[in-house]
This record gives C-alpha cells, structure tokens and sequence, in this order.
C-alpha cells in the first residue's frame, strides 16, 4: 500500500548569507553585485540569511526579503539566536534555524581501545594497594600480580599471570559464565557473577599453582587441574 | 641534567629522613652538587638530622610564598662540600605549598646547577606527600621488612604511577629504587620479621639496598650528622652501597645474613 504522505528528517545543504551590515540600500547593492557575476545561478534557490551583526531597523529583514524575491531568490529562513531578529523574522515569513553548536566531543581514554573493539583490558604491571582497575564489558587480563588492597573487576574473565593477593570479581554485570584464571591464587575475595567466597573459606590446597574458578550451580568451583 | 628524587614511603618512622640525609649526603662526597628539601612542613626533622637547626633563617615556604629568595634559604652544610639544605618550617602547615610554587623552586634549583635534587617527603599520602613526590623523576621507596610498613610502600607506588607529573603527562614513567631499612636478619631467621625475598617479591621494584638495624643511626641522628658519615659503622657502609648502586655500580647485597657470634664474642660483647 502506498503511503498519502511520510514525515522524514533529512540534511539538506542550503546557500547562506551572512550579513555583515544593517544598511539596506548597501546591502542591496552588495547583493547586486554579487548576481551579476552569475545571473543564472542564482535563480530559484533557496537561501538562509545570517546576520553577524545585530539589525536596528525594524524593517530591514522585509525589505531584503522583497529584494531577494524580486531577484527570483527563495529566502526561507533565517539563522540567528537573537530575539530581535527572531521577532522581525516571524513578520517577513522566515523560518527560524537555531545556530550550529560546536559539540565537545567526550575525548577518548588513554586505556579505551577504538570503538566496536572491545578487546580484554590489557594491564602491565602489578595492581597495587588502593588502586582499583575495571574492565567494562570486556575481559581484564593483569600481566603482573594483583597485591593486597588492590581490587579488579571485569564484566568478563579475569586473567592473572602473576599471584592474586587482592580481590578479584569477574562477570560483575552478572555474566555467570565468567571465570578466573590465576598463576596463583592467596586473595582477599574472589566472585563471580556476584558469588563471592573470602581467603579462609578457600581450601589451602587451591593456593599454590594455577587455577581456574568458575561458577556452576551458583557456587563457585575451584579447579587447579587444568593445566595437567 | 639535573635528576630530581623523591624518598618516600607512606608509613611513617620507616627512615626516610634519614634515608635523605645520608643518601644525599653520599652523593655530595661523590662530588654532586645536591640539594636536599625538607616538604614536612610543621615538623621539621631534616635540619636536626642534618645539625643545621639552628643555622635556619628562612625556610621551603618562606621561597614558596616568595618571602625570601632560594639562595637566602639554601643552607650549605659545615662537613660535606656542594650540599645544601633547604628546611622545612615549623611554624605553619603544609597547606602553605602550592604546586606552583614548588614546582618553581625546584626549577630554580635545576638552574642553579645542582646534579640532585632530594624531597624528602612527609608520611601518609595527603597532600604533602602527593606534592613532594609530583615533580619527582625518580623515587626511592623506604620500607621497614613489617606487613603494615610494605603495604603502605604498595600505595605509595601506585600514586606514583598514577598521580605524578610524569604519569599526568603521559612521559616515561618515574624510576622506583626500594631501601628496606631496620632489618635484622637473625629476626628474619626467627620469622619475627619479613625476609627480603618477601618484601621484593609483593613490591616487585629494584632493591637499592638493605640498611641492618643498627644502634648508630639513632646515634648519628641525635648527634645531627647524617648516619653515612660515620664510617664504623655498618648502617654508613651500607649506605654508601645504596648510593653506589643509584649511581648506577653493580655491587653485591651485604648484610643480609645473620653474623654468627662467636664463644668470644658472646663472652665480651662486641
């Protein structure tokens, strides 16, 4: 079925002009000028006026769109964020286009990969007490250990190569399927997913050597054997 | 170039002070011209170890405020050629420094010459200290073999990592050196105190060396003369090594084994 009508935002790219006086007659002549270099392409194109300085004549913007017309131009609106100009504009039939913003666009971190990379968070050294590392939604892999006091959190897996001596929570935004896998295993805490489990309730016999823990049946599991 | 250096340590009562004394003294016998600033402001203990507490006139914030210009507060020690001290003040607190004005300070000194320029930093890891150790180049971490003492080192690294000027700005980060002090190592052997493997093995940074517990640098300290110029003594000889060693010598680790005492020695004594 075809459609009677469909609203849609586009970008369409328009003729500008800036006005640098509020001298009609001069700025008719300007205009003159200007046509005279290319008569034909001027005709029928639609155009966007933007003062640069403020307009004291009341009447300046109608009378310029009365020229503008004569010359077989089409002035559709106007750019301005002043509420004076905006009044005289509503009288002359202009629309009303809000000035560009220049966007601060939010700078990149020094740590964050480029955009739709998402690669695990790479840290080089050891985490030392009091700093805080968090991988979000990406995995976090420590090349040095974790010492006490640190703490890392991933959204994903966490791998230690050096001793985890600090706290370690891997699936933090509820990924259960998350794991930690750690050179050696002495923590504060480890979690998964929000299952948490302290150094004294860890068996002695998962403190020395590789480890991986997982989470299974909402308790975590603790095995060193995978590297046998 | 002129190296700037940071002693620090988180904990206090570890030996920085006297780690800053004795290092920089080192280096002044070495023939540097160094400069050594006191940034505990309000407690005032470099001038004492030092023994020029009553030859301060104007201190670290008086030039900081611009009160009085380097050289007026610069004080040249009596025994070791080309080291000066600049004292901390102990009428005001450490909210008299700004960065600014350190940072100025410590530009002047570079342009003064000096080859080192020590900061002997305050304890914990508030202001003072963070500003002491901001302009650092390199830093001496001074750490007792005690959990309490070696955990606080591990803080105080990660602030250096993180909130240097070298870290700010992206630059090659600050070199880190670790002097253990205090350690006895017939106390190591009981498991009274931590070995030097373990304090190495959680810090993982370089050891500058170990200074042995010993009863003359409580001595040279109360005397006013920096603990590295007494030369009987074990804790001086050690020094000198930790200063070798930044220079950048290869030596071997002393005192690091407990001295088997003999029936004589048992007998009489030393």
């Amino acid at each position: 079925m075809s459609k009677i009508v469909d609203l849609k935002g586009s970008i369409l790219s328009l003729t500008v002009l800036n006005l640098f006086s509020d001298q009609i007659d001069e700025t008719k002549k300007a205009i003159a000028a200007k046509i005279e270099q290319a008569p034909d392409f001027f005709v029928g194109i639609p155009i966007v006026l933007e003062p640069q300085i403020t307009l004291k004549d009341p009447t300046f913007l109608a009378l310029l769109v009365e020229y503008l017309t004569q010359l077989q131009m089409i002035p559709i609106g106007i750019r301005t964020e002043d509420e004076a100009i905006k009044e005289q504009a509503e009288y002359a039939g202009l629309a009303i286009f809000p000035r560009e913003k220049l966007k601060n666009r939010p700078k990149r971190t020094k740590n964050e990969p480029e955009e739709g990379l998402k690669t695990a968070l790479m840290v080089k050294n050891s985490v030392r007490s009091g700093q805080q590392i968090y991988a979000k939604d990406r995995d976090l892999i420590v090349m040095g250990s974790i010492n006490p006091g640190a703490e890392v959190v991933a959204d994903g897996h966490v791998h230690v190569f050096g001793k985890v001596m600090g706290k370690v929570f891997a699936g933090s935004s509820g990924d259960t399927q998350a794991k930690i896998f750690a050179k050696q295993l002495n923590p504060e805490l480890v979690c998964i997913a929000g299952m948490y489990q302290l150094s004294e309730d860890i068996d002695e016999s998962f403190k020395n050597g590789f480890i991986e823990i997982s989470l299974n049946d909402g308790k975590l599991v603790f095995n060193p054997g995978l590297l046998d | 170039m002129s190296r700037v250096i940071v002693v620090t340590s988180g904990k206090g009562g570890v030996g920085k002070t006297t780690t800053s004394a004795s290092i920089s003294a080192g280096l002044a016998l070495k023939g540097y011209k160094v400069a050594v600033i006191d940034f505990d402001v309000g407690l005032r203990n470099l001038d004492l170890i030092m023994g020029c507490e009553r030859r301060v006139v104007y201190d670290f914030v008086n030039v900081v405020q611009g009160e009085a210009t380097l050289n007026q507060a610069l004080i040249r020690d009596k025994r070791t050629k080309n080291l000066y001290i600049l004292a901390a003040s102990q009428t005001r607190d450490k909210d008299a420094l700004t960065q600014e004005g350190v940072g100025k300070v410590i530009d002047d000194l570079k342009e003064d010459g000096f080859d080192f320029i020590i900061c002997d930093s305050p304890a914990g890891i508030e202001k003072g200290a963070q500003l002491a150790l901001y302009f650092a180049d390199e830093a001496i971490v001074v750490t007792n073999p005690e959990v309490s003492s070696v955990r606080d080192s591990d803080r105080i690294l990660g602030i250096l990592q993180a909130k240097s000027k070298r870290a700010e700005g992206g630059d090659e980060p600050i070199i880190e050196h670790l002097v253990l002090t205090r350690y006895n190592p017939s106390r190591v052997e009981t498991g009274e105190m931590l070995s030097v493997e373990d304090v190495t093995d959680l810090l993982n940074i370089k050891l500058l060396g170990v200074i042995p517990e010993s009863e003359q640098v409580l001595n040279a300290s109360n005397s006013g003369q920096p603990v590295i110029l007494d030369e009987d003594s074990d804790a001086a000889h050690a020094y000198m090594d930790v200063v070798d060693r930044f220079l950048g010598e290869e030596k071997e680790h002393r005192f690091l084994i407990a001295e088997k005492k003999g029936l004589f020695k048992k007998i009489f004594g030393k």
